[in-house]
């Protein structure tokens, strides 16, 4: 190898004499030519390493922020908030002295425990400030170490307690618009101050369990289905229950905070071509829409399209003698909806369109019912609801009036409750709105929580995806929205929880969603070195064989 | 104990549950005229699925040329998938969500995904919660693990893995059919690590996909024989809506001889195995079908409603004017501070991104490029001069 034999004859030329003899070989290197060659080597070699290495180190570097994934997954495994629902229930008796009411109560909150299987779902009675006795409310409100804030909104009912002569006692009657109970009851039915139980008490325990039943219900389905941790103290649900829970929560629409609602008139004919909607809408709807505020916001169109024909693949209505009307097979009920040429679903706005398709037949085919049980309307799980408008008149009307649209506003409303959830019983409004509320505020925290456990496990998984900071902060401002929301749950303050929830569920997909974090283009190994051989081939191969060959003509010359 | 033994089937039964809504994900992936028969096979898809009852905002449909206006079609404003050119596929009413350029891996990863950016319409959207089925067709051409996008990148087994996972885990179908037109399809699916994907290619490893026929007119291919003997079986077969085929006789109809290659179909990722995947509706992939809940009839009673409604108007008023009341005794709830405060730091936030594009910081990239510039100078000279 030259290398070597150069490296052993150098020291052999140093002698002067023997010069002439060797002239077939190359003249000897001076010291300052070995050095400067060194150096420049030496130097190639301090470019690629100390420039071109870190640079080629931060060009390439993924970065990823630093998340609490230990904490994401605690959440997402329910280990960080195990949900209660304290309700509270307040007892209004102003006709009671303290002592009896007191005793009441603590009776009537035993026969409550003794009812109730579902230990994360507990009603709190508790007296209150009635406005007849304030000597007394003063006194209860300390006892119980609850501020005057609480005498509003964080009540989920207050039960109202009158004494009556006549009637079967004790009877209980529930406020269909307000959140109250009212229970009649007579003198001798009160619990004397020695025994535990009275038939009041038990028979408001009982109305209680009753009015919760359907709330603890959804509040169990939702623990069962979501997270694996709860399942042990859960309350357990007959099959029954569970089918027409899973049937309920197959229909109603995702928690959004605004949901955007399309109805549209279609007619096959050119009649009718305009209806009332707005006065009706405005009439029918707006109160319910309004109730709603709370819980989400709502967004209105409508649109009348005329010429709308059904879609070729569904089977043509066929006339029924039984029923003197024209009728539609259950089963192509799903294929009704023209989706190919009815413009629906518009696209505009944030958030789910939900849909309401008011049909009006043509006279020749009208009325127009559905074969199986003659009704006129269905609801479509989680898309909407639609209603076939049979005029009652033989001619059809160019415009529809408020009034006539009034039962197919009806039907819009049962439709429209049902999509968002609403809990069937009990039959006060109120309560059912609250119980929405709290199962919301549940679903979303479930949500949000899952969203981290997924965002934890995809970046220990894929490590090839980028994580800015700005998924950082989603995540912690999602943990501690999570942690508020739980606390004011745990406090009983379901409107600030639901807030909360709110919140962060929308940073958790905010996080999740971050535009930047795409794992774009996964290399395998041999495109990594199919890409960079090419490159540093050429450039690698003249600086490893330098250094090779001065190594080895310095390590020789040492030893000798 | 006892509970939890009632309740495991109960629960089973949850994680079954029935899907809501139907999408369909179609794409095509390559350009050029020669490649007509790849657009005409997504064309084709496309028709059947909307004809089957997806609606056009739930089909996402990406077309990354246009066969119709192609100086070279000579039936201009049409794509057909027969020589017969008794169907016109490009009709008059047909929505395309990206076009062109616009179909690129990082756009389908993105769609798959959702993470666009927020100006991006819903209409080009995949929208889909863990109640949706999602029909996902790809047609190009690929090789082993992967498929060229364009015939300028290429999406790998392993990205699509990974994308599918992503939906998975952020809950993003409820089943899903996988299903690719290329060479070396199965190869494709191969990857896939997901639960609940049921996925079916046309070709083995190694083997090619070949087209159907050409039409001597239109000068190339029309369409690819996996997908023909496909839109066979879903044209002839399941003529409505209310068809109960399932998906085991669309993968029995396959048929290695008139395919010229060896379908493949993968069922070990499926919740249930290959009974379950077979026994699935081709409805549930291909359709819109949903369980619709018939009322009864006339059973309301009009003047209690109304009553009721007035009694809400009445309740809502009230609350309003309590609402009111406590504004005006109360200091602003705790939560509502916080947004406020939170609604302020974003308004620094968004100061902060402007900023970042002003003129300083403009001026300091030159800054930098010039001292590097002349530092560049400087070592030359510094090195002629040496030199000399």
């Amino acid at each position: 190898m030259p290398p070597s034999r150069g490296a052993d004859a150098s020291p052999a030329f140093s002698t002067p004499d023997q010069v002439p003899k060797m002239t077939a070989k190359t003249p000897p290197e001076s010291t300052e030519s070995l050095w400067l060659r060194r150096c420049v080597i030496m130097s190639f070699w301090a470019v690629a390493i100390c420039l071109g290495l870190p640079m080629w180190w931060k060009t390439t570097a993924i970065y990823r922020a630093e998340l609490p994934l230990q904490a994401m997954t605690d959440w997402a495994d329910g280990k960080m908030c195990k949900p209660v629902f304290p309700l509270r229930i307040a007892i209004e008796a102003p006709t009671l002295p303290e002592q009896d009411a007191q005793h009441l109560l603590q009776t009537t909150q035993h026969a409550l425990d003794d009812l109730n299987e579902f230990s994360a779902h507990h009603l709190r009675l508790m007296l209150t400030e009635s406005p007849l006795t304030p000597n007394i409310s003063q006194q209860v409100v300390t006892h119980h170490g609850l501020g005057t804030r609480s005498n509003d909104e964080d009540i989920a009912l207050s039960i109202r307690l009158i004494p009556v002569e006549t009637g079967a006692t004790p009877r209980s009657q529930l406020q269909p618009y307000a959140p109250t109970l009212d229970v009649y009851y007579t003198h001798n039915q009160l619990p004397p101050p020695s025994s535990t139980s009275s038939p009041l008490a038990t028979s408001i325990a009982h109305e209680l369990d009753k009015i919760f039943a359907e709330e603890q219900a959804l509040l169990a389905y939702l623990l069962s289905t979501t997270s694996g941790a709860h399942a042990a103290k859960m309350k357990s649900l007959s099959p029954g229950t569970f089918t027409e829970l899973e049937r309920q929560s197959t229909r109603a629409l995702k928690y959004a905070p605004t949901y955007h609602l399309t109805f549209s008139l279609f007619t096959p004919t050119s009649v009718p071509s305009a209806w009332e909607i707005e006065s009706a809408l405005q009439r029918y709807l707006s109160p319910l829409l309004e109730s709603f505020s709370a819980i989400s916001n709502f967004t209105v169109d409508s649109q009348v399209q005329l010429y709308a024909g059904f879609s070729p693949s569904i089977r043509a209505p066929e006339y029924d003698e039984a029923m003197q009307a024209w009728t539609l097979r259950k089963e192509d009920l799903s294929g009704f909806i023209n989706a190919a040429e009815w413009p629906l679903s518009p696209s505009i706005g944030h958030g789910p369109t939900v849909n309401f398709v008011l049909y009006v037949p043509d006279q020749s085919q009208s009325p127009l019912l559905v074969k199986e049980n003659g009704g006129n309307s269905w609801l479509v799980p989680q898309w909407g609801g639609v209603l076939i408008l049979n005029p009652a008149s033989s001619q059809t009307p160019t415009t529809l009036t408020k009034d006539a649209l009034a039962p197919a506003m009806h039907s819009f409303a049962d439709q429209l409750l049902s999509l968002l959830g609403l809990p069937q019983s009990p039959a006060s409004f109120p309560l059912r709105l609250s119980t929405l509320k709290r199962v919301r505020a549940a679903s979303l925290i479930f949500s949000a929580s899952s969203t981290m456990g997924a965002l934890a496990r995809l970046t220990r998984q894929l490590e090839s995806i980028p994580v800015p900071d700005t998924v950082a902060r989603s995540v912690d401002s999602t943990m501690a929205h999570l942690q508020q929301s739980c606390d004011l749950l745990r406090d009983g303050r379901f409107q600030g929880a639901l807030e909360h929830a709110r919140n962060a569920e929308s940073e958790a997909e905010k996080a999740f969603f971050e535009r930047s974090m795409v794992g774009q283009v996964y290399f395998p190994d041999e495109h990594k070195v199919a890409v960079y051989l090419p490159l540093l081939g050429p450039v690698a191969v003249p600086l490893i064989m330098a250094a090779l060959k001065e190594l080895k003509s310095v390590l020789p010359g040492r030893r000798r | 104990m006892l509970l939890s033994t009632v309740l495991l089937p109960l629960l089973a039964g949850g994680a079954l549950a029935e899907h809501t809504s139907n999408w369909a994900v179609l794409v095509s992936t390559s350009r050029f005229w020669f490649n007509y028969r790849h657009l005409a096979n997504v064309l084709s898809l496309y028709r059947t699925v909307k004809r089957l009852g997806i609606p056009d905002s739930q089909i996402i449909l990406m077309l990354p040329d246009d066969m119709a206006c192609n100086p070279r079609n000579a039936f201009p404003g049409t794509v057909y998938n027969n020589a017969d050119r008794a169907l016109d596929l490009y009709g008059d009413n047909i929505e395309v969500d990206y076009r062109g350029y616009e179909v690129t891996v990082e756009n389908f990863i993105r769609l798959m995904t959702d993470r666009v950016s927020e100006d991006m319409p819903r209409s080009k959207r995949l929208l889909t919660d863990d109640r949706s089925n999602i029909l996902v067709y790809m047609t190009g051409h690929g090789g082993n693990e992967f498929l060229k996008f364009q015939d300028a990148e290429e999406i790998s087994a392993f990205d699509l893995a990974d994308a599918f996972e992503q939906m998975w885990e952020k809950k993003r179908y409820h089943e899903m059919l996988f299903m690719i037109d290329t060479c070396q399809a199965n190869t494709m699916y191969s990857k896939f690590y997901s639960p609940n994907i049921l996925a079916t290619g046309s070709s083995e490893i190694d083997q090619s996909s070949y087209s159907h026929h050409a039409d001597n007119d239109v000068g190339v291919a029309v369409i690819d024989r996996y997908t023909y003997y496909n839109l066979d079986f879903l044209e002839t077969q399941v003529r409505e809506p209310t068809s109960k085929l399932t998906m085991g006789d669309l993968f029995d109809s396959y048929d290695d001889e008139k395919i010229h290659s060896h379908p493949g179909i993968r069922y070990d990722l499926f919740h249930g195995g290959e009974a379950a995947a077979r026994s699935r509706l081709v409805m549930d992939f291909f359709g819109n079908v949903q369980n619709v809940e018939v009322e009864g009839q006339a059973r309301r009673n009009e003047t209690e409603w109304e009553e009721d409604l007035l009694a809400i108007e009445k309740m809502i008023a009230e609350a309003k004017r309590r609402h009111n009341e406590s504004l005006n005794t109360q200091p602003l709830p705790s939560h509502l501070v916080e947004e406020a405060d939170a609604q302020d730091t974003k308004q620094t936030v968004r100061k902060e991104g402007a900023f970042r594009v002003d003129e300083d910081a403009g001026w300091a990239k030159q800054i930098i490029g010039a001292v590097a510039l002349l530092g560049c100078v400087g070592i030359w000279a510094a090195g002629s001069w040496l030199d000399v």
